[in-house]
């Protein structure tokens, strides 16, 4: 099967950076598999999720050398700060989380149906009416996911999703992502939250300066 | 030069309520002495209050009723600026603030504003991890990095209480060792501290657990 | 106050389009009219307008504010300054035409303050995009939109907290010209700084979930219309038009 992602030899550099973010980045994520991708500060997990959705170069600028190929048909992203995600023209969180299929023109039942099926995912229907502007930083950043899942992505990329959350939410979000990859999606975490995100990864990539030092089970990283 | 006060002071909460606007209360009727020197987490879920409370040791919210001492100090006739002299606060989101040319000229915005020694800056950025960073601009460092920009800055100012709410969340493990450390130490040292934290090791590490819930104290 | 204002009024139920045809009107109407007592009566009519819209006191506070600094200058340049004949006015010597344009000047100036101010205060800016979606405006068009209209509040609600940061760390405000330039930096950079931080997720946030998919939005809650609304917005324009042919028309005799 076609991986949702490939890169080979992928360097990346930031526009003006003396260094690059990713140097010589190779990595398959194929369907189904939930990859934590684990670093300090600055050793390019971030940088890896926006290169992995295409987000990078062409919407942060910047210089792409090596191969990438994405197979995902539609790709996810999720940020730490769930604020900055809003696109602040919805008025409840209905709306919020139906923007994405409402943007492809799809059928508003259509529309209705995978924002209640994303909400149900996320136990957030009890706050469809809310305006999101209104909720606690943890409901917001449920609310965020629910947004990106409405798409039905076959490829999620999540930095660090649960850092606005308390534990018995973030541990319900964690919980969430096995599910997501037996129906196919590939999920991509980078988090300094290693106890979570290994509990329930597939396997494990550790960065560091922008290049790949470990790819393997996520108990070799949580070490 | 306002004085640097001895370290660790009590704070007391009295009987304090207060309510958003017309909606449910945030925090009713709490009554919580912290000790001086004591170090304390304050867990519970989201909308419990925790927040509300210690921004009432700030100064930024007034309590509806009941009252609030930092010391020997009502904080109902103190504004926020006068209370950075004993209170070191880091917000949540704490990197908001920054906005100097550098990392080691916002951390030593805070001293400079009261009248203290800037000397503590350059072993506290060592101290942080953040000497590397010194000369660079504060948006140009990772955002985690910039939340520990934020907690140095108040550090710097030398606080006789320490307020912080989510200290280590979304830190790397690196830096979350080395804010655990920095706040253990000025622990121990006897600086009163008080913690909202999710993160379960760093609530284990301090002296004493409260929990809210509902607006009210659940245990102490 | 400038911006959305809760609230169940009629001019907040009215189809989004209906409330800025009418201040529309106002502003087209303004310019129709030269005579004072006209202007006079379009202002009361804005004023009215407002007073639908459960806005009355703080539209017209705020209105007044926003004119004050029009009306004084227009004051200097007509009635102190225009052309005879002359009145007296206790111990001034007023223009006569000169009180008659600044009346006409002020007085458009004044309604289209007022009646902009009451449509941005009843307008629910959700509501406009929803609006303008179901009529198949881009949606690159719509957020520009959004975004004037609501980022204000967004900007005060970041101001607020990064003012309580700096406080936090001994920043007094107050004192004098020279402390409170030197409290610009701390409280307007990081405002600034961090709004521009995060246009950048935004931008990559909003990508992900189709904002340049270039498809047709769809309207998931669209504001209703009637026949009714849009029968007045066609009145309206008739009105306007009407007004202009009338002044030209007058101008010619």
């Amino acid at each position: 099967m076609t991986p949702r992602v490939s890169l080979v030899g992928v360097t990346f550099t930031y526009p003006g950076a003396d260094r690059a973010a990713l140097a010589g980045v190779t990595l398959d994520i194929g369907a189904g598999e939930i990859v934590v991708v684990a670093g300090a500060a600055g050793a390019g997990a971030s940088t890896l999720l926006l290169v992995a959705t295409g987000l990078a170069p062409r919407l942060v600028g910047g210089t792409l050398a090596g191969q990438r190929a994405i197979g995902a048909r539609r790709c996810g992203i999720v940020f730490a700060r769930p604020w900055t995600q809003l696109t602040g023209l919805c008025s409840t969180v209905r709306d919020e989380v139906a923007f994405g299929p409402a943007s492809y023109g799809l059928p508003r039942e259509t529309v209705l149906a995978a924002a209640e099926r994303a909400m149900q995912r996320l136990g957030i229907a009890h706050l469809a009416a809310r305006d999101p502007a209104h909720l606690s930083g943890g409901e917001l950043q449920r609310v965020v996911v629910a947004s990106a899942l409405a798409l039905e992505p076959d490829l999620l990329a999540l930095d660090d999703p649960a850092a606005e959350l308390d534990p018995e939410a973030a541990d319900a979000l964690y919980a969430m992502l096995p599910q997501l990859g037996r129906a196919g999606t590939a999920i991509l975490i980078a988090t300094p939250d290693l106890g979570r995100a290994t509990a329930v990864a597939t396997r494990a990539v550790q960065l560091e300066q922008g290049r790949i030092v470990r790819d393997g089970s996520p108990a070799e990283v949580e070490a | 030069m306002t004085p640097v006060p001895a370290v660790g002071l009590q704070v007391v909460w009295q009987d304090v309520r207060f309510a958003y606007g017309a909606g449910a209360a945030a925090v009713r009727g709490v009554s919580l002495s912290i000790g001086a020197g004591e170090s304390a987490a304050l867990v519970g879920p989201n909308g419990a209050g925790k927040t509300t409370l210690t921004r009432m040791a700030m100064g930024l919210v007034r309590p509806q009723a009941g009252h609030v001492t930092v010391g020997d100090w009502d904080v109902a006739e103190r504004r926020p600026d006068q209370m950075a002299s004993r209170v070191g606060y880091v917000f949540q989101h704490a990197d908001q603030q920054l906005f100097a040319r550098s990392v080691a000229q916002d951390v030593a915005f805070g001293p400079r504003r009261l009248g203290r020694s800037e000397a503590l800056v350059p072993p506290l950025l060592e101290e942080l991890g953040l000497a590397g960073y010194a000369a660079v601009h504060p948006y140009d460092v990772p955002a985690p990095v910039r939340k520990v920009v934020a907690l140095a800055g108040v550090l710097a100012m030398a606080p006789a209480v320490l307020i912080l709410d989510e200290p280590t969340a979304g830190l790397d493990r690196e830096f979350r060792s080395r804010v655990v450390s920095a706040v253990r130490g000025r622990s121990d040292a006897g600086v009163t501290v008080i913690a909202i934290s999710h993160d379960r090791p760093f609530i284990r590490s301090m002296g004493r657990v409260v929990e809210m819930r509902d607006g009210q104290i659940a245990g102490g | 106050m400038i911006g959305y204002v809760t609230g169940r009024s009629p001019l907040h139920r009215a189809h989004p389009y209906t409330t800025l045809a009418l201040a529309g009107a106002v502003l087209l109407a303004a310019f129709a009219m030269t005579e004072p007592r006209t202007v006079w009566l379009l202002v009361l009519a804005a004023a009215a307008l407002a007073a639908v819209g459960g806005v009355l006191r703080s539209s017209v506070r705020t209105a007044l504010l926003l004119s004050l600094p029009i009306w004084a200058l227009l004051f200097v340049l007509y009635a102190l300054l225009g052309a005879d004949p002359r009145v007296a006015f206790g111990p001034l010597s007023l223009s006569s035409p000169g009180i008659a344009r600044a009346l006409v000047l002020g007085g458009r100036v004044t309604a289209i303050v007022l009646s902009f101010l009451t449509a941005l205060a009843t307008t629910s800016p959700h509501r406009l995009v929803e609006a303008m979606t179901a009529r198949g405006v881009p949606f690159g068009r719509t957020f520009l939109l959004a975004s004037t209209l609501t980022i204000l509040p967004r900007m005060r609600e970041r101001a607020a907290q990064i003012l309580e940061a700096q406080q936090c760390r001994g920043l007094r405000l107050g004192g004098s010209v020279l402390a409170r330039l030197r409290a610009l930096g701390p409280l307007a950079l990081p405002l600034i700084l961090g709004a521009l931080a995060e246009v950048d997720e935004q931008v990559l946030a909003l990508d992900v979930r189709g904002a340049a998919a270039g498809a047709r939005r769809t309207a998931v809650d669209p504001p209703p219309d009637s026949q009714i609304q849009r029968a007045l917005r066609w009145s309206l324009l008739l009105l306007v038009t009407a007004a202009y042919a009338w002044k030209f028309w007058s101008m010619r005799g």
